[in-house]
């Protein structure tokens, strides 16, 4: 299932939010509209946590995580780090990281087993990453763009990368990362699909403007409706109609 | 790609209004006040600028005029086309070089007479000489009102057209008058075209949007068209012609099978034939109409023979059977014909270049399968929920959202409420767990209370053991007096050095900073002398005399001569700083640039430069 939605005008949510299989994070914001919309999809199964980041509202942005763990950025306080730690199920592990690429969320991509990084992401970082979150670390560009966790999306059943990464490239990362991947855009032609959306192993939130279209891929390569990736290849030519004019 | 809306041209007014605006305008927006007595070059440039204003004026208009309308050269054929049908192709073109040519008129006139206004020799000249410029302004004006009427109805009507996008997904409809178009329009989208059971009620395009496969497209109701030679045919009908002509669409031909629209089936399949040419290069689709008032098998033979003969001797015409009356067959015309469409329109971009950027993006790239199996973090109760097939849960949990409606203003955001602590008593601990920017845990201690107790059992023993017994207690006699003698001694010097304190600045007279500094220095030097003796007389004296230098204004000068000289120099040199009040050589201020009193005010005779 995939659902519309959006931040405070913003379709952007990728950037607000986290989204993995055992919590979601959500900021505080002045009203509970887009808390809520979460809250009413995913309480029933995993916790929907407030929060900010640094006293940030850029949650999505500024931390990673998957179903083991959350690395947090240096600027997170104590205060915040201990709500998280409060809030969080026991076996979700938290780390804070002293790293100079403090947006996390740019620069990592991850899912329960992967993770894409940022080549210049510092060592120590890396190896808390594979710590925490029990993943395998690559450093990866996608399409020449070191902000692998901005242009690509993640989950155990498939992936989505910037629309300009060439077909090698897709091919090498997917048996690298053992998933389906395809390159598609959000947000009607955005190729930031990482800001633009965010997705856990049964369901999809993406920003507002999300065409039918490419709600129907996200729904096909993340598996999140009854056909899996091989339905792409049935709506090829709806896709070549709606992206060429 | 360029947008088809008419919508945003603005009003056209008719001649009497334009030159009321711009007459009013120039009233309104340059001076108005001249008299005869002033300076001939001023009166003449104030009508100048009224005539050359009231120009500029309307040649905005009118050019504005000149660049909303849309040039029939530029725009989509099919516009163009419509356009010619609508409003006369050569009328329009007429319209709007007669408003350029009007421009240039303008344009001229003005040139003329502000030519004329610079050999104006008084003002009631000056001011015939610009009524005339904008009267014969005016005249060319009032002789276009016909063209400004006809723009502007020709503005009214193109807002009204309905936006259709000439190189979007298209469907088009056709056929003879009320074979059911418009049923059909208004079955599969929202536009709510008017059907009335007599031809002809669709008088001009329409159109609507429907949605299939993801994707929006466009649906266009026709007028009918009647079978007859193309020269014979009417606006109403060109639309459809028009239509059909230029936009690349998939056609549905409406049949009516039960021939209640009046027509029959032979005549339909004549027009059909007859318009064939048009649908070259265009997926086309049969809609039988009607079958429920006659079924496709009801037909006679020679019908079912014609019907074969016009439409399934080519493969690529599909021929299917509908009603829009109980839409039976309706959604089946309708994908038929989106796929045919989009087949068409795929075949048509994978023969051209356009697809190749997008290759990338068509492709799954799918991992070759390994051995390790990575399952998916699925909570059992989605599975649950996905095998039900979502259905609405009875009871409706209460969100957020909810309650901070319900409570308006009283609503505060509760953090803790979904903490998942051991203990659920301690979500609302009354000890907060970070004060005042300490992390409170930072500052417990685990094993406080048996530190605490190690300690105290440490004292107990240091105790035990003397430690702390004093001894003090054993002092002699002798000691003793002492001590007390001290204390007393002490305490008579605090007195007395008090006593000093306070009478130290009694019975002085105030002196100056430099008085005292002087006195401490012949004190020091006094000082000196005593402490070294005889023997250091010698060069006591050096210190003592002090030696007068010259002043500043004569030193480095060589006798009194050159001094005397320096100084008739020096007054020289200040007679310029003095004269304008200089502070000094540096003095360069500037009270005022321009003051005043020199530069205002009307003067009566004499000079404007000083007075």
């Amino acid at each position: 299932m995939a659902l519309r939605t959006q931040f405070q005008n913003s379709s952007e949510i990728g950037v607000f939010v986290k989204l993995t299989n055992s919590y979601c994070l959500v900021p505080i914001a002045e009203c509970e509209a887009f808390y809520s919309v979460f809250e009413g999809e995913l309480s029933d199964f995993i916790k929907v946590i407030h929060t900010t980041i640094g006293g940030c509202r850029v949650v999505g942005t500024l931390c990673v995580g998957n179903k083991n763990g959350l690395l947090v950025p240096n600027s997170t306080t104590d205060k915040e780090l201990q709500h998280l730690r409060n809030s969080l199920p026991d076996s979700v592990k938290i780390a804070r990281v002293e790293e100079r690429l403090s947006a996390l969320g740019n620069v990592v991509a991850c899912n329960d087993y992967v993770a894409l990084v940022h080549p210049d992401l510092d060592r120590e970082t890396e190896e808390v990453l594979a710590d925490t979150l029990g993943v395998e670390v690559f450093r990866q560009t996608l399409a020449d763009q070191v902000l692998v966790g901005s242009y690509s999306c993640l989950t155990n059943q498939g992936g989505m990368v910037h629309p300009k990464t060439p077909i090698e490239d897709q091919d090498e990362l997917s048996s690298l990362l053992q998933l389906p991947l395809v390159a598609g855009t959000v947000n009607r032609g955005s190729g930031a699909i990482g800001s633009g959306m965010v997705v856990n192993d049964w369901i999809a939130f993406c920003g507002r403007d999300t065409t039918a279209t490419e709600i129907s891929l996200i729904e096909s390569i993340f598996k999140l409706s009854d056909k899996g990736p091989n339905n792409i290849n049935q709506m090829r030519s709806v896709l070549v109609e709606s992206m060429t004019s | 790609m360029a947008s088809y809306n008419f919508k945003s041209i603005t009003v056209v007014p008719p001649a009497k209004e334009l030159i009321d605006i711009i007459l009013s305008k120039t009233q309104r927006k340059t001076p108005t006040i001249i008299h005869k007595h002033y300076q001939i070059s001023r009166i003449r440039s104030f009508y100048m600028r009224k005539v050359k204003f009231t120009e500029s004026n309307l040649n905005e208009k009118l050019t504005g005029i000149l660049a909303e309308f849309p040039k029939i050269e530029d725009i989509h054929p099919f516009y163009a086309d419509l356009m010619n049908i609508l409003y006369d192709k050569d009328h329009y073109k007429l319209a709007l070089g007669q408003i350029n040519m009007a421009k240039h008129l303008i344009g001229n006139v003005a040139k003329d007479y502000n030519r004329l206004l610079k050999f104006g020799d008084s003002l009631y000249r000056c001011k015939q000489l610009k009524r005339a410029a904008l009267g014969r302004m005016c005249t060319i004006m009032k002789r276009q009102n016909s063209s400004l009427l006809y723009l502007e109805q020709v503005r009214q009507h193109l807002g009204r057209l309905p936006s259709i996008d000439p190189n979007t997904r298209t469907l088009l409809l056709f056929g003879f008058p009320n074979v059911g178009k418009s049923s059909f329009v208004n079955n599969i989208t929202r536009a709510n075209v008017e059907v009335q059971p007599y031809a002809f009620t669709t008088k001009s395009l329409y159109v609507g949007h429907t949605d299939y496969q993801y994707l929006r497209w466009q649906v266009i109701d026709t007028p009918g068209i009647l079978d007859k030679p193309l020269e014979d045919r009417n606006t109403i009908e060109m639309q459809a012609i028009t239509a059909l002509a230029h936009l690349r669409a998939c056609v549905v031909c409406v049949l009516d099978i039960s021939e209640q629209c009046g027509y029959s089936l032979q005549q339909q399949c004549d027009l059909f034939n007859n318009i064939k040419p048009l649908f070259a290069n265009k997926p086309l689709i049969v809609a039988l109409n009607k079958i429920d008032a006659r079924r496709p098998e009801d037909l006679s033979q020679p019908e079912k023979d014609l019907l074969e003969q016009t439409f399934k001797k080519d493969a690529n015409v599909l021929v299917i059977p509908m009603s829009t009356l109980t839409k039976e067959g309706v959604s089946e015309v309708q994908n038929t014909a989106c796929d045919a469409l989009l087949a068409h329109r795929i075949e048509q971009k994978m023969a051209g270049n356009k697809v190749d950027n997008i290759l990338n993006r068509l492709h799954v790239a799918v991992p070759k399968a390994s051995q390790e199996i990575r399952q998916p973090h699925i909570p059992e109760g989605v599975l649950a929920q996905r095998a039900a097939g979502y259905t609405k849960p009875d009871t409706i949990r209460k969100l957020e959202r909810d309650l901070e409606e319900e409570l308006g203003d009283d609503y505060i955001l509760d953090l803790k409420k979904h903490y998942d602590l051991p203990n659920p008593d301690d979500k609302y601990d009354d000890i907060p767990e970070v004060w005042q920017g300490h992390n409170i845990a930072d500052f417990v201690d685990p094993d406080i209370v048996q530190k605490l107790e190690e300690l105290e059992k440490e004292e107990a023993m240091l105790e035990e053991a003397g430690v702390y017994e004093s001894e003090d207690e054993n002092l002699t006699e002798e000691q003793m007096e002492i001590r007390e003698k001290a204390g007393l001694i002490r305490k008579e010097k605090a007195i007395i050095r008090h006593k000093h304190r306070l009478n130290k600045h009694r019975n002085r007279t105030p002196m100056s900073e430099r008085v005292i500094r002087k006195k401490q220095g012949v004190k020091r030097a006094r000082s000196v002398s005593t402490v070294a003796g005889d023997v250091a007389m010698e060069v006591d004296s050096k210190f003592q005399t002090k030696k007068i230098k010259p002043g500043r204004d004569v030193s480095g000068l060589r006798d009194e001569k050159q001094v005397k000289a320096v100084r008739i120099l020096k007054k020289r040199s200040q007679i310029k700083m003095n004269q304008f009040g200089r502070a000094g050589e540096a003095d360069r201020h500037i009270a005022a640039k321009l003051p005043k009193h020199l530069f205002s005010g009307k003067r009566g005779a004499g000079k404007t430069q000083r007075r």
